[in-house]
Parts: structure tokens; sequence; C-alpha cells
């Protein structure tokens, strides 16, 4: 079979690199000066709590011992506790990831969808008006911070559409008896709308240069000039040969920006008051949590990780000539 | 006598460079390719004469403006522009491109690239396409398995050869290659070569073999044009332009060329070609010639009648033609 | 090349850093961004001069709208936002341009001696800077700065350290190129010591490059600063765009309905990432240049009339 040995080689490399990142986590965590206990802030935080805290978290223990412990528990699914409320980090990351998914995706798709068909036209149409328009738009949307076009939608549209701005849930749901699933199911997308098209439209831009970009490389080649010699339409030599072709960056480009917007969808949740992992990381972030933030961070690595290695896949079964 | 199945009158190309003015790359050529005649375009890199056959198909870029005449079976190709070249293609006149290594989308395999045309001709459809285009790999000296292999798989001559026969898949009256045998080594030319004259021979086919290389020409083609500057120096049948050539610059270029056998020592003509982005006074050759005298800086040549299908464009033979007169 | 290329091509530069120069500033998009970004930093640069006394003071009520007094309106603190604004400036480019440099060093020293010293040294290097690339950027900023303190230096740094992947392959691939050119494989058959090599040959070809990926760093170092900001990790005592927008968040502007506190920061931030984003686009773009001709267009060749001749 054509390249196992290149597969392979990639998942190795996937799984090397994620035991780099669970190290980097437990090094960065335990790098703190002072203590992480010494810096928490909760209610019932007093000297004594604090002190039976570290025993059983085991940061009285060794460096190594507490790396080693630190590995176990993850084989075992265990990510330690959270320092403010003694659950464990799964159950509290849990519902969070939960949340985020969907409305992440969502706008994932939308700025896929958005940036390829804007880059497709502008590269066709390139020089004309229709070109420079896609561009401009598409590097000013690319030019905004997230958390800033976050808050102008909160101002000047989400009133004017009347979708809600913060939170997942309609309080008011449930009030006079136990809701339909479908119900239930509208309200989420509706708090995910604004959410969801914040990050679209944040992503989306990049995408635009980038497809533009991969098809004007394309639309140089040789191969196109055959095409059109041979007598195929515009249209045809577009989709036919250009498009497969610039498909090969473009697959890398979604793996590799899902690296990017995380920052994009940790500060708009914030904005939107969106309870996914994003939100738990500002809060987190907030009252010192830090098994909490190692988790999440671990977690965002892992996904970050497995999304390159599904692009190194992918692009290999498009480009017949990897080999290696 | 029959009219020529390709006739270009006064070809003009220019390309337009933005702020930079306009380079003015094939300056009004005349030549004719009868059916199943061999015909070749040589000259220096720079010259035009890729420029000019890509004119031929109406393959020119936005930048481009072109003027005269390009009569194929009697209809102007390039009436209309883009419009009136499209309908030509692949169908009357097909192209083996200079690199024909790139020719080949990278993503796809060899065989639907020869299919594709044949589909979009209604030449062939399906199955019917498939075994068509086998065939035509077998024809051009390729196993016809391979039609499921991708580009990357074959060697540079065979790509050549892929490229021949994807040419080759509507039945096209012309074929015009533009430069088939450079970065191949010389044993693989030497197979093009024949292949492209016994393809000539065997399907009627007229060919137009662009080359710097003149060898090839003298190999393969019954008559040649000779470009300088954008501008056909002369034109014959190819033994007369090696023998008797009738322009300075024919005659320095076959001399040019090492003799593998011979003694002669390695003629390099001294100099390089004229800017064509302004327009020339005079001879273009005239800062070059060994022959150079009295008009040719500042009178622009004609082109005239030197013996049967011979034409040259220099000063030399209209003393030869008044002495005659 | 064909006739078709370099008829359409652009002539290449008889000396880097002449031709460089001619050609970026002859692109509209390179002018309209340097225009942009040097007012800003004027702005930043004369800060002090143009707005005097301390601009967090409070000078009207709350969330007060533009007027004649205090063009931009105030903010939730009751400070005057164009003042805020101008400050804002100073450390914004501050961190931006700061940290777009260190990335910069980093990515270029790794790309360099990847690059130069090939074999061991560049899989080596370049190992590293493929396991760096794949950990998500911002977590890592995020738990650096809680962890490691909010100065302002401290952030340079961090935003400096995560971003130089990118440059350092980029430099890296330059590099290669450059080594196997011909006068540099003369100057090594004189007889000239690695150093003096990259001194004197590499590194010169190879400084406009990286100069140009530095200034498009620069929109991300800026980007990543308001992130860390907006996280309420900066470094509290001082003033930027970031915390402007953040400080507008958390006195809930929106409720208040006042735009003013919200819009004008961002847009600055926009027009300073657009208009970096802009130069040194065109920068790379006229470093690493991409001769094509575009096989297909809307538009096409056109008909002529046949020119007279002269008899």
């Amino acid at each position: 079979m054509r390249g196992i040995d290149f597969v392979v080689k990639r998942v190795l490399f996937a799984i090397a690199t994620v035991f780099v990142a669970i190290t980097l986590n437990f090094v960065l965590f335990r790098a703190i000066p002072g203590d992480a206990i010494q810096a928490l802030r909760c209610q019932h935080c007093t000297v004594q709590f604090k002190n039976a805290l570290r025993k059983e978290l085991g940061l009285d223990k060794s460096k190594w011992t507490q790396y080693r412990l630190y590995v176990q528990g993850l084989a075992h699914g265990d990510m330690g506790k959270s320092l403010r409320s003694q659950n464990p980090v799964t159950h509290e990351l849990w519902p969070a990831i939960k949340n985020t998914i969907p409305m992440v995706a969502l706008g994932y798709v939308f700025s896929i969808i958005l940036g390829t068909i804007t880059g497709v036209i502008a590269a066709w149409r390139r020089g004309t008006i229709v070109d420079r328009g896609s561009v401009g738009t598409a590097l000013a949307f690319y030019s905004m911070p997230p958390q800033w076009l976050g808050l102008m939608i909160v101002l000047f549209l989400a009133s004017a559409v009347g979708l809600p701005t913060s939170g997942i849930k309609d309080p008011s749901l449930g009030i006079l008896g136990e809701p339909s699933l479908w119900t239930v199911v509208i309200d989420r997308l509706r708090h995910m709308v604004l959410p969801s098209l914040s990050i679209g439209l944040v992503l989306y831009g990049e995408y635009t240069l980038v497809v533009r970009s991969a098809m004007l490389e394309t639309l140089g080649e040789d191969y196109v000039l055959t095409a059109r010699a041979k007598g195929l339409s515009s249209w045809a030599t577009v989709w036919k040969h250009a498009f497969r072709n610039a498909l090969l960056p473009i697959v890398t480009l979604v793996a590799i920006s899902l690296g990017f917007i995380i920052g994009g969808f940790i500060t708009i949740e914030y904005v939107f008051s969106y309870p996914g992992i994003g939100l738990a990381i500002v809060e987190a972030i907030d009252q010192r949590d830090y098994p909490i933030l190692q988790g999440a961070f671990l977690l965002l690595a892992l996904a970050v990780i497995f999304f390159n290695l599904v692009a190194d896949l992918l692009y290999f079964k498009l480009d017949p000539r990897v080999t290696t | 006598m029959r009219a020529p199945l390709l006739d270009v009158s006064d070809l003009h190309v220019w390309f337009d460079l933005g702020g930079r003015g306009e380079v003015h790359a094939v300056r009004g050529i005349d030549f004719s390719v009868d059916e199943g005649e061999r015909f070749g375009l040589v000259g220096e890199s720079g010259c035009g004469k890729t420029t000019a056959i890509l004119a031929l198909m109406g393959l020119l870029p936005p930048n481009a403006s072109v003027a005269g005449q390009v009569l194929l079976a009697g209809e102007n190709v390039l009436a209309r522009g883009e419009d009136s070249a499209a309908p030509h293609r692949w169908s009357e006149i097909a192209m083996v491109f200079q690199g024909a290594m790139n020719a080949f989308n990278p993503v796809r395999t060899i065989g639907e690239q020869i299919v594709e045309p044949m589909e979009l001709h209604d030449v062939a459809e399906g199955r019917v396409a498939v075994l068509r285009a086998r065939e035509l790999l077998e024809v051009v000296g390729i196993p016809a398995d391979r039609a499921a292999r991708y580009p990357h798989e074959f060697s540079g001559g065979m790509r050549q050869r892929a490229a021949i026969a994807m040419a080759l898949a509507c039945n096209p009256k012309i074929l015009l290659a533009d430069e088939p045998t450079t970065a191949l080594d010389v044993m693989v030319q030497a197979q093009i070569l024949e292949l492209l004259t016994a393809l000539a021979n065997d399907f009627g086919l007229a060919l137009v073999l662009v080359t710097h290389d003149l060898p090839v020409v003298a190999q393969v083609c019954e008559r040649a044009a000779v470009m300088y500057a954008g501008v056909i120096a002369e034109l014959g049948p190819v033994d007369e332009l090696y023998h008797d050539p009738r322009h300075p610059y024919t005659r320095l270029l076959f001399a040019a060329t090492p003799d593998l056998y011979g003694d002669d020592e390695v003629v390099s003509i001294p100099g390089a070609p004229p800017r064509l982005d302004r327009e020339p006074i005079g001879c273009p050759f005239a800062p070059r010639c060994d022959r150079a005298f009295a008009p040719c800086p500042t009178v622009t040549p004609r082109m005239l009648e030197v013996g049967t299908h011979h034409l040259a464009a220099c000063h030399l033979n209209e003393r030869v033609v008044e002495a005659v007169s | 090349m064909t006739i078709v290329e370099a008829a359409s091509a652009p002539e290449a530069p008889a000396s880097v850093r002449a031709g460089v120069f001619r050609h970026v500033l002859g692109q509209p998009q390179a002018i309209v961004g340097l225009a942009v970004v040097s007012v800003f930093a004027l702005v930043a640069l004369l800060e002090p001069v143009l707005i005097s006394g301390d601009p967090k003071e409070k000078v009207a009520a709350v969330f007060q709208a533009p007027s004649s007094a205090h063009l931009l309106g105030t903010d939730g603190g009751g400070a005057d936002m164009l003042k805020l604004l101008a400050a804002g400036a100073q450390i914004s480019l501050l961190v931006g341009f700061a940290a777009a440099v260190v990335s910069a060093l980093i990515g270029g020293s790794f790309g360099l001696l990847a690059g130069f010293f090939g074999g061991k040294t560049d899989i080596v290097l370049m190992r590293i800077t493929d396991y760096v690339l794949v950990i998500p950027d911002v977590p890592l900023m995020v738990v650096a700065a809680a962890l490691f303190g909010r100065s302002i230096t401290n952030i340079i740094l961090i935003i400096g350290i995560i971003y130089w992947t990118t440059t350092a392959r980029l430099i890296r691939a330059q590099v290669k190129s450059v080594r196997e050119r011909v006068y540099v494989r003369r100057a090594r058959a004189l007889g000239a010591g690695n150093w003096r090599l990259i001194g004197k040959h590499v590194l010169p070809q190879v400084a406009p490059l990286l100069i140009a990926n530095t200034v498009l760093l620069v929109a991300y170092a800026i980007f990543a600063e308001m992130f860390i900001t907006f996280l309420g990790l900066g470094d509290p005592s001082l003033i930027s765009w970031g915390r402007l927008i953040e400080n507008a968040f958390t006195d809930d502007a929106v409720l208040n309905n006042a735009w003013w506190a919200i819009v004008p920061p961002g847009v600055c931030v926009m027009l300073v990432v657009l208009g970096s984003t802009l130069l040194g686009q065109a920068m790379e773009d006229t470093l690493n240049p991409r001769l094509r001709v575009g096989h297909l267009s809307v538009r096409r060749f056109r008909i002529r009339p046949v020119p007279r001749t002269e008899p």
C-alpha cells in the first residue's frame, strides 16, 4: 500500500508531539514562582485547607514523582481536580467542550466556505474590481481584533436581528414546564449564531487570501495553458484542474488555522459569555485555578496536533506525488 | 493548386508592459503550411517564434494584442480574438508545448487527460475514449497500461511522447511542436523526432516545428523559416537554407552549429538581438552582420524571392536581383 | 523562459537594495501601508508633546458622548478617549515592533544556522521548530503570562518566543538557496571562513526578506498583546489599545451604548495591522516574486489593425 511508512511516520511524530505537549504542560505549571496553592483565591481557602490540599495533590513530593504521577493520571483520564471547586477537571471541562465544539465548528465551516468562494472568484477575476473588493474586505476582517469584532456585533447587530448575546440558555426556558427537545435545540442554536458568526468573520479573511493565492499559483501552471489549448472553458479549467491542485495548500491551511482560531474563540466566548472552554479558561485564569488551565491547554494542544495529523494525511491522499 | 492548410499573413503580436511601454514581439510575418507538410520555425531564444505559434491558436495572455490574418482551412482564426480561435483548438490545430513535462496536471492520470479533449469535442466518450487513449499511447511508443499512471511516474521522454499522444486525441490537421526535444537527452531526442516524422507521414498531419536547434530542423522538416527579432529573415526549403543561404543570419546560424565530424572552427555570432520594445530602424540584424553595407542600418529590407519558394529579407539580394533583371 | 513570461515579468533589480525600494514603493498598497503605520508611529512618538497631563485622569462624566470638548467622548472612568488613544498607540506599537523584532531575531538565527550549516544542525533545529510550531500559541502565552508576571518586558519576550517559527522556515529556505549561488561558492573556494561568508554574503541577501517578515509579524504581535491584555494579564499600569477595549468591556460600555469607547481603539488596531500587512506583503512579493503569467483570465487579448509600414 502506498506510503504506509509515511502514515506511520506522521502518526509517530504526532504521538511524540503529544508527549512534548504533556511535558511542557507539566513544566510550565510547576514553574510558577511560589506555589500554585499559595496564589489560590477562594472563600474557604484557609492556611490549613491549603496545606491539606497541597498534600492531597502531591505537591510536597519531588518534581520527578509529580511528573510520573501526572502522566499516570493522564493515562487513566484523570486530569486532577479543580482547585476551586474540588471537582475533577474532566467533570468541569466536559460540558464546556460540548458547548464549544459545535459553535466553533459552525464558525469554521462558515469561514472555509465563504473564504474559498471569495478566493476562487477573486483569482478568476484577477485584477478586476471584484478581485480588489474581495481582497480588500478580506484584509479588513483579517485585521480586526476578534474581541472587537465580537463587541461590534453585539453593539450593532444583535438587537437588529433579535439574537441573544450571552450564555447558551435562555433563562426563561423551563419555567413553564419541561421544554421539548426541539425548543432546546433551537434555543441553543440561537445562542450560537452570533459567536459563530464572529468566529467565521475573523477566520474567513485569511482563507480568501490563501485560496486566491493558491489559485493564482496554479493558474500560472503550464497544465492550465494546456487545458485552455485543449478547448476547455474557463469554468471547467478552474474547477477540474486549477482548483484540484490549489486544494493542496488549502487543506494545509484548514488544519493550521485551528491553532490560530484558539485566540479568537477564547475572547469571543468571553465577550458573549458563552460557556465553553474559552470562558472556562478565562475564569480559571482569574481564579488561578491551574489544574483547569492545565487540562484545557492539554486538550487544545491535542486538538491542534490531531488536526495537523489529519491535514498531513489528507494532503498525502490528495497529492499523488507525495511519497515520504 | 490547393490552398494551403495554414496561411499566415502579416502577423503582429504586442505585449503591453503596463507602465513601461510595449514589446513588439512579432513584427509582421508571413508563411504558409500545406497539408501534410513538415515546416520548421527556427531562431534564437527571444526571436518571437513561440509567441507566433501561440498566436496561431489564440493562446495569448490578456496583455497581448494581435494583428494580421491566420487562415486555417480558409477561416480566419483571429477575426474575433478568443471567440474565433477557441472552436478550432485541438480538433483542428493542436500543440505540444515547450517543456511538455509540465503540460500535465500532476493530480490526474495521463489517461484521463488524454480522454478529456476527446469527450469535450465529441470525438469519443466513455469506454471508447479510454480505448482510443490507450491506442494513442501505443502509437507513440508507450505501453497502454501506463494510462492509469500519474505524470510524475513517467520519465521526461515518456511525458513528451504522452503529450504528443494527447495532442493527437482529436485528429487535428496540424500539429504545432514547440521545442519538443529541448531538455531531453540526445538518444531520446532522436526517437521523438523520428516519431514526429512518422506521425506526419502516417496520419497526413501537417507539422510546424519550432526550435533553435538546427540539426532538428534538418532532420525533420521540408521547409523552414528563420526568425530574427520578430521578423522572418529567410524562408525556403531546408536544403537550400543549408547549402545556399541568402541571409547572413541564416548562414551564420548554420555555421555556428558545431560539426561533430568536421574540423571547422565553431563560429559564434557576436553581439545580442535588439530590444523589442523599440521599433528598429533598418535591418534588425545589421549591428551583428558581417556583410552589412550602406543601406542596412537605415533601410528595412523587404522579403524578396531569391529562388523557387525561397524568400529572404536582405539588401544583398537586391543587388543580385537588380543585376539579373 | 518563453517570451510570454519574459514580456510580462518585472525587471530583475540590478542591486537588491535599490531595486527593492523602488519596486516596493511603486506598489500603491505599500505606500498606503507605510503611510498608515508612519502616522501612528508619529503619534506614538510625539504623544508626550501632544498630550499634556495624565491621560487616565478623569476630566468629565463617565461615558460622555463625543463633544467639542472631548472629540471622542470619555471612557468608563471619565477620561478623554482621544488622549487615551494616543497614549495607547505608544504601548501597542512598542510591544508590536519589539516583539516582532525578538521573533525575527530568534527565527532568523534558527533559519540562518539551519540553512547555512545543514546536516545535523539543520535537523536538530528544524525538529525543535516542528515541535514548537504545533503547540497552540495562545494558551501557551496565556499560561506563561499568568505565571511569569505582567510586566511589559515579559509580554514582549513571551510574544517574541512564540512567533518565530514561520520566520525560521522562511529564512532557512532562503539561506539554502543563497548558499548555492555562484559567488558564495567562489568565496568559499577562495578560502573564506564560515562566519565571513555569512556576514558578507548570505546575510545581506537574506536581510530584506527578514525585514519584510518582521513587518508582517508586527500585526501578529499587536494581536497577541491585545489578547493577553483582554484577559486581564497585561501590565496594569500601562495603557494600550487592548486595555482600552478590555476596559470598555468590563465597564459595560455596551450597556451604556457608549460606542465611542469601543469603536476607536479597534479601528486603530485594524488600521495598523492592515498597514503593516500591506507593507509586509508588498515587500515579500517583491523579494519572492512570482513571475507568473496567469493563463486564465476574464480579460482577453485584443485585436488591432495592421500597422502601416513605409514603402
